[in-house]
């Protein structure tokens, strides 16, 4: 199983990967506008990654901000500057979890209030084909289990996902993560496969 | 797996993107505050200077009934700080920056304190030991761009 981002293969520019090895290692010799960039560049795929933990949006946005001070902090420690957008992640996951270990030991939420919703717009395009696609998408992604749903969205937002971390940070075996991603992907795609979807995907 | 199986998933990630993008949207100043936070944390970067340009830098407080007024500028942000003793021989150091702030530190060697603008960029320290400070404070500016400032070192 090849470990290439997604976010790579049909584009030409560098993968987000490389842009942000490239402006950790710009910073890490001086240049300290590279860090904003790195911030602006990782901050979104953090944000999801960190809510599919199920965390509300406050303590979501705590877990963010603590990988950043985490890795100014920590950023001599990190072996392979290359990597640093996996660093990123992976402290992300970490925190994610821990925070929302505590939280819910704190106080039992209700995980279902905690999925967001799709905005419901009243305009035209709503009846436009890719919105209707789009509800559908919705729909199969909220009737997966929250296993599934966890673990596509980490994956969806990872450029390359590291199988052995992931599984030992959501407690799944190693082994089990690409065989348990492709079942969740082959779940949606039933799933949509019912509601209608066409089999192109694009 | 093949080639088409591996393009088919990219496709159905890159769509489930979208919709999470859509569904649950990074928080519209997430970026920047973070930008900010990263940035008084990072003690290697260099700060645009503010200079003084009212108050006096060792014009520390000396008693209780004792204010010191400093306010530094470079001509287009200025930062006002209204420094008074408490009771107990701290520090209680009102400021007022005039562009909108997001992230206040005052630093003082190896310490630092963090304090958030409110209403009007009114920010406090409560309780600072009397010693040599430096704030940082990085803005967002008229132009719409994060900008950090420092100040000179002073006493209060």
């Amino acid at each position: 199983m090849t470990h290439a981002g997604a976010a790579s293969v049909d584009s030409v520019e560098p993968a987000r990967w490389e842009r942000a090895a490239d402006l950790f290692l710009r910073w890490r010799e001086g240049d300290g506008r590279a860090m904003d960039d790195l911030v602006r560049l990782m901050t979104p795929p953090l944000w999801h990654i960190v809510r599919s933990y199920g965390l509300d949006a406050a303590l979501a946005q705590d877990v963010v901000q603590t990988t950043w001070l985490t890795l100014v902090r920590r950023h001599a420690s990190i072996v392979d500057p290359q990597a640093v957008s996996g660093w990123l992640t992976m402290c992300a996951r970490r925190e994610a979890w821990r925070v929302g270990k505590q939280h819910r030991l704190a106080s039992p939420t209700d995980v279902e209030s905690l999925e967001p919703q799709l905005p419901v717009h009243e305009s035209a395009e709503q009846t436009a084909a890719g919105e209707d696609e789009k509800h559908r998408l919705w729909t199969a992604v909220g009737n997966l289990d929250d296993r599934c749903r966890h673990l596509l969205r980490i994956v969806a937002f990872e450029d390359r996902p590291d199988y052995a971390r992931i599984g030992e940070d959501l407690a799944m075996p190693v082994g089990s993560i690409g065989p348990t991603r492709q079942r969740c992907l082959a779940k949606l795609r039933a799933l949509l496969e019912g509601a209608g979807w066409e089999r192109n995907e694009h | 797996m093949n080639t088409d199986d591996f393009s088919a998933d990219a496709a159905l990630f890159a769509r489930l993107r979208e919709v999470w993008q859509e569904a649950d949207p990074v928080p519209g100043d997430l970026v920047d505050r973070m930008v900010a936070a990263v940035a008084v944390e990072d003690l290697s970067r260099e700060y645009a200077l503010l200079t003084l340009v009212e108050g006096s830098a060792h014009a520390a407080v000396r008693g209780e009934a004792d204010t010191a007024t400093l306010q530094f500028s470079d001509g287009e942000t200025s930062v006002l700080l209204h420094v008074t003793a408490t009771e107990d021989g701290a520090r209680r150091i009102d400021g007022w920056v005039d562009v909108p702030a997001l992230a206040i530190r005052l630093v003082q060697g190896a310490h630092d304190w963090a304090a958030e603008a409110g209403e009007h960029g009114r920010f406090a320290f409560d309780s600072i030991p009397a010693g040599v400070s430096q704030l940082r404070i990085i803005v967002r500016g008229a132009d719409g761009d994060v900008h950090d400032f420092r100040t000179p070192r002073f006493e209060v």
